[in-house]
């Protein structure tokens, strides 16, 4: 399944186990390059934890050597070594905390930027089984949740673990059977910390679907609410609601429920542990087994047993929810892009731009031929005219040329060289496309013309834009080619985003021309302003048009009519009409209706 | 439950709409309240029998002594712990109702607004509403309730046992703390406007990739991977920027708090050992004190926190308030509004209607009798579908303009008219629900034979019986996508299964093709010939039948007849005419 390039559409929800030794190592690897911050911060880790103790042992200090026996030398030193040790470890954990937070960071940009080249190296085939929603969710949150994992995960559970280690250490030290005794209550402790955690993010899960799902029909009733108000609904909405809304309350309550329950739980436990402390503490003091120092720093000690345990049970989400999201995104890694150069492309020199379709065949799924035995040439400077009907194969011919898929039999060659041998980037240089749906990006006019190619000036752009006729627009408004668009160009006309789209192929001035013409009908004036365009744009240009327009097809050097994937017809307009066949047809449904508007306009 | 009729009022004040529920769950309040007092005073009895055992101990009294102290702990623990269970359950658990109800109190008015409020509201906006602000409007009701009660009370109680075992060390120990609540709502804040900056830039991220992905042919083509990565690196780097920020910050406030916490056990370490040695005091004080402050180290941080919350509490109920206090334009306005059954006669006396001030409609005078075809034709923008909405009362109409069967459209009561009309609308919205229920969305009779009836006559029967669960199967988001023609058909049997007296057809058989819409209009004829009905189209071929034809042009009436009548005019609606006949003929070739 790795590698068939298609994503099941459940995994979304799915929530594996907390370790796996396989993807962790993975993961682990993207730390190579930080082995120092991580000594760095794991260090700085181990002795913030360390000074934590010491504090307690000075207390413990304090209350045996000067306190209790009255001896007031030395006592400001201690204070004063106490101050010392709190300030150093203020310094010591910002520091620790900016270190590892900067650990995450950088591993979560390195890693976000690894899936993004890797997105941008996939070929077509693969966008066409993947959503792009899903896509963008291993960019962004699938490579957050990893963040959490690496700026926070992977230290601070040696750190805690550590912190743990040394608080038994230091009760075992001070004095062994009262840290067995102080034993018997914390595991309870770890228990119920750790089920808590377990049932309030199940709660919390439920919370989550309850509070989707009210969202949604929210949402849905806002933009129907025309509807709902036309059909009197107003009442029974609410009352379908009220049914959500209910349920969200309820799910609530499951979680206020746990919350509710754990946090006196652990005060009932701490208050066992600190009883326990006393009474056999009390007792070895009796005995003067025990000092009063030491018990105080038992109370201290237990009192700071419980913050690693809860930071160890949140760390179990961490890691359960970055396995998840690793796996999704190793998998997407995984995924080889299959338009890849090869290993010693050739290289054409001269480009002159003479293309040759060589008895092709093609397929997107096996031996469903969409193409089949295509074979025709484009003489350096030609225009060659491609019409048939929907579902022909026009989209995918041209899809061909640009390599976004490989073809199975036959050849395309450019000047004598064989696409396939040709660096992919080297052959889209030399190639423009204007497709039917424009793209269109958010930004202003001047990103959309030259995209991101820096070596597009500004006035480049405006002389493209005037060469499409586009001045017209742009001269109204105030900022120009500055002027900002709409995310995919809402705010634009049809006919606007086609000028636009030939302004961004004339900028590129690419040496071939392919134009996937439009069908949606334009009013009169945009026609002509088109017409002009068009005009501008394949002048003395080797160009394939998918037509649509009669005067593009006029004007062709060659056409060629492609049904269900097979070249029926080649030659020019005159020459086809004469032959009465598919192209009579076509002529006859396709371009008599636009004459017949023409008549009605010139009359 | 809340109620759907009630409307929250400006007059009420900035907090009516919470009072006005808060009423209702006094009895949370008041056992809440007991039980957080009860817990604060029951847990902080503790440290002073720690005080009591340290004493006990430095007289070097018997184990047994020590052992009832140590159980009444124990017990008071519990107590306690059962008190803070039940604070919880009553004060954040009442913070949910009250969410609940205030949602519940949005949503209402919010169906109850007027078409006209939803032209010039964002959709996300209004969700932003329901969802974040109303969070917020929570947590100030309840945690923040909750905390400062809790706050409060644990300071009275801790501070008096204090000052009992001693004022001077109090006094010291105490001062610092004050700052606490203040640092704690500066930082809170700080935090808060960071982490807002945080998401910008992750959804600056978010839209770079959808935007890039989904542009991924356009890219290629262009050979833009470089760049496009190259950008994106840029914005992933601001974002690494933002979070480092937030992480020095965070890094500087989490230390802090311990660094706080050992500082209050060392001003005690200090000035309690000269107390001690004064012998003002004995050790278990110190050890009490420990505890005690330990004790009020999170209330007092906690107390920064709820006025966070209090200043984005009241922000977000005034953005609340703002929906709640919008009154609908479109209401019942007289005080007996008429309920009778619909005829289906419509009369416009020289009608006009504008937005903002410029006209749609100008000088519209027409009558058209009950179970009368009527088509209105012309072109985009000549006020066709103002039209149909006036009818509806979608938008308001000046009294005296538009009579339904001899009465004042704002004389009708709203819903009965509107029960009585089945109005198609341009955009066939549906809900992601069964075709069955979209169908029977208005319907007052939803059973069996009204859902076929409409169903068959909208000509979608048909398509709902190759559909995997019939008319079972949900549409939408969440089931089959159906096509354009398919929603149009579904969005004219859900305005049939109403049975209406006036049929409303704002231009909604344009993805329908020709054979199909011919069917429709037959069984229209033959099955609601007593229903008015108002046919608005492009095309002349869905109109010609009708018994008498509108064109509009700019707002204005120009050509009114029946189809024979027009094209003896030989005006617009015959030109309009030729030329689709035309186009039509081409279309057969």
């Amino acid at each position: 399944m790795a590698h068939d390039g298609t994503y099941n559409h459940h995994e979304e929800e799915a929530l594996g186990k907390a370790y796996d030794a396989r993807l962790m190592k993975r993961l682990l690897k993207y730390l190579r390059n930080y082995r120092l911050p991580v000594a760095v911060a794991v260090m700085l880790l181990l002795v913030s934890s360390l000074s934590q103790i010491v504090l307690v042992f000075l207390v413990k200090s304090a209350i045996d050597d000067h306190i209790m026996t009255g001896v007031r030398d030395g006592f400001t030193l201690i204070i004063l070594v106490y101050l010392g040790v709190m300030v150093l470890t203020f310094i010591i954990q910002h520091f620790q905390y900016y270190l590892t937070q900067w650990l995450g960071q950088n591993v979560q940009h390195n890693i976000r930027l690894q899936v993004f080249r890797h997105l941008q190296n996939l070929h077509l085939g693969f966008y066409d089984k993947n959503p792009v929603g899903r896509l963008v969710t291993r960019v962004t949150n699938d490579v957050d949740v990893l963040n959490e994992l690496f700026s926070s995960g992977v230290v601070n559970i040696i750190g805690d673990i550590f912190m743990l280690v040394l608080i038994l250490g230091a009760m075992l030290y001070i004095n062994w059977q009262l840290a067995l005794i102080t034993f018997i209550v914390l595991p309870l402790l770890v228990i119920i910390t750790f089920v808590f955690k377990i049932k309030a993010r199940e709660a919390y899960r439920q919370v989550r679907t309850r509070l989707a799902r009210l969202n949604s029909f929210l949402q849905e009733h806002i933009l129907g609410i025309k509807i709902v108000q036309l059909f009197n609904r107003e009442k029974k909405t609410f009352d379908e609601f009220e049914v959500v809304n209910r349920d969200l309350r309820g799910a609530h309550f499951r979680s206020i429920y746990y919350y509710a329950l754990f946090f006196p739980a652990v005060e009932i436990i701490s208050a066992l542990s600190v009883g326990l402390l006393l009474y056999y503490g009390g007792i070895r003091i009796t005995d003067a087994a025990l000092t009063f120092g030491e018990l105080v720093a038992f109370i201290q000690l237990v009192e700071r047993f419980y913050r690693p345990i809860r930071d160890l049970s949140e760390q179990y989400n961490v890691l359960q929810s970055s396995m998840a999201s690793s796996e999704r995104i190793f998998k997407l890694l995984d995924t080889p892009p299959a338009i890849v150069d090869v290993r010693n492309p050739e290289n054409n020199g001269d480009f002159r731009g003479k293309i040759e379709f060589d008895k092709l065949w093609f397929a997107y799924n096996q031996e469903d031929w969409v193409l089949k035995d295509i074979s025709f040439t484009v003489e350096s400077g030609r225009r060659v005219a491609i019409v048939g009907a929907t579902g022909a194969g026009k989209s995918s011919l041209i899809s061909l040329l640009y390599r976004f898929y490989d073809y199975q039999k036959g050849s395309i060659k450019i000047d004598g060289v064989d696409i396939k041998n040709m660096p992919v980037a080297e052959l889209r240089r030399h190639l423009g496309l204007v497709l039917q749906d424009v793209f269109l990006f958010s930004g202003d006019y001047a990103g959309n013309v030259r995209l991101r190619e820096r070596n597009i000036s500004d006035e480049q752009v405006r002389q493209a834009l005037n060469r499409v006729g586009f001045d017209r627009f742009l001269d109204k408004m105030p900022q120009g080619i500055q002027t900002g668009i709409m995310e995919r160009g809402a705010t634009l006309s049809t006919g606007q985003k086609q000028l636009l789209s030939f302004a961004r192929a004339l900028a590129f001035d690419p040496d071939i021309l392919i134009l996937d013409e439009a069908t949606s009908s334009v009013d009169t004036e945009t026609e002509k302003l088109i017409q002009a365009a068009l005009d501008e744009l394949l002048k003395g240009r080797t160009s394939i048009v998918i037509a649509h327009r009669l005067s593009t097809i006029e004007k062709a050097d060659n056409i060629i009519v492609l049904h269900h994937g097979q070249i029926r017809e080649m030659g020019k307009h005159n020459e086809l009409l004469k032959q009465k066949g598919i192209y009579y047809k076509l002529y006859q449904m396709q371009f008599k209706r636009e004459l017949a508007q023409k008549k009605i306009i010139s009359a | 439950m809340t109620d759907f009729l009630s409307q929250n009022r400006p007059e009420n004040g900035r907090f009516g709409v919470i009072l006005k529920y808060l009423k209702g769950y006094k009895g949370y309040l008041v056992v809440g309240g007991i039980a957080i007092v009860m817990a604060n005073i029951l847990i902080l009895v503790i440290p002073y029998l720690t005080k009591l055992v340290f004493d006990l101990l430095e007289k070097k009294a018997p184990a047994g002594e020590i052992l009832k102290y140590v159980l009444a702990m124990f017990g008071l623990a519990i107590l306690s712990g059962i008190f803070r269970f039940t604070t919880r359950r009553t004060i954040v658990w009442m913070s949910r109702h009250l969410e609940y109800n205030l949602r519940g109190e949005l949503v209402a008015h919010l169906l109850k607004l007027s078409p006209s409020y939803y032209d010039v509201t964002r959709t996300g906006d209004i969700m932003a509403r329901a969802t974040n602000d109303l969070e917020a409007v929570r947590k100030m009701t309840g945690p923040g309730i909750m905390y400062i009660t809790n706050t409060v009370v644990s300071l009275v109680i801790a501070v008096g046992f204090m000052l009992y075992l001693s004022p001077r060390l109090t006094l010291y120990s105490l001062l610092p703390m004050l700052v606490f609540p203040y640092a704690v709502n500066k930082l809170g804040n700080l935090v808060h406007r960071k982490f807002i900056k945080i998401q910008e830039q992750f959804s600056r991220i978010t839209a770079t990739a959808q935007e890039n992905l989904a542009g991924i042919r356009v890219v290629k083509a262009y050979g833009q991977e470089q760049n496009e990565y190259d950008n994106f690196s840029e914005e992933s780097q601001k974002y690494i920027r933002h979070n480092l920020g937030m992480a020095r910050l965070q890094g500087t406030l989490f230390p802090l708090i311990y660094f706080l916490a050992s500082a209050l056990n060392l001003l005690i370490l200090y000035f309690g050992a000269q107390e001690v040695w004064d012998g003002k005091i004995e050790l278990g004080t110190m050890v009490a004190f420990f505890a005690y402050l330990h004790g009020l180290f999170w209330p007092m941080f906690a107390m920064g926190w709820v006025v966070s919350l209090y200043q984005r509490g009241t922000a977000s109920l005034d953005r609340i308030n703002r929906i709640l206090f919008t009154e609908p334009i479109i209401k019942n306005k007289v005080e007996k509004p008429y309920r009778g059954k619909l005829k289906g006669k419509i009369e416009f006396k020289n009608l006009k209607f504008g937005y903002n001030g410029s006209a749609v409609l100008d000088g519209i005078d027409l009558v058209i009798e009950p179970s009368q075809t009527v088509g209105v034709v012309g072109m985009t923008g000549s006020g066709k579908s103002t039209l149909a909405g006036l009818l509806a009362r979608l938008y308001l109409v000046e009294d005296n303009r538009l009579y339904i069967d001899d009465i004042d459209i704002n004389k009708w009561d709203l819903s009965t008219l509107r029960r009585q009309l089945g109005f198609v609308p341009q955009e066939p919205f549906l809900f992601s629900d069964t075709v069955a229920k979209n169908i029977l969305f208005g319907a007052e009779r939803d059973d069996e034979n009204t859902l076929l009836a409409a169903a068959r006559t909208a000509a979608l029967d048909k398509d709902v019986r190759d559909f995997p669960g019939g008319y079972g199967t949900i549409v939408g988001e969440r089931g089959i996508t159906l096509s354009g023609g398919q929603k149009q058909r579904a969005a004219i049997a859900r305005a049939l299964a109403v049975s209406p007296g006036i049929l409303v057809l704002d231009d909604v058989t344009s993805s329908v093709d020709t054979e199909t819409e011919n069917e429709i209009y037959d069984r229209l004829d033959e099955n609601y010939r007593t229903c008015t009905r108002i046919i608005i189209s492009h095309r002349v071929s869905s109109v010609k039948e009708a018994d008498m034809i509108i064109f509009l042009e700019d707002g204005r009436i120009v050509e009114q007849g029946g189809h024979d009548e027009l094209m003896r005019l030989d005006g617009r609606y015959a030109e309009l005419y030729r030329s689709q006949l035309l186009e039509m003929e081409i279309e057969k070739l």
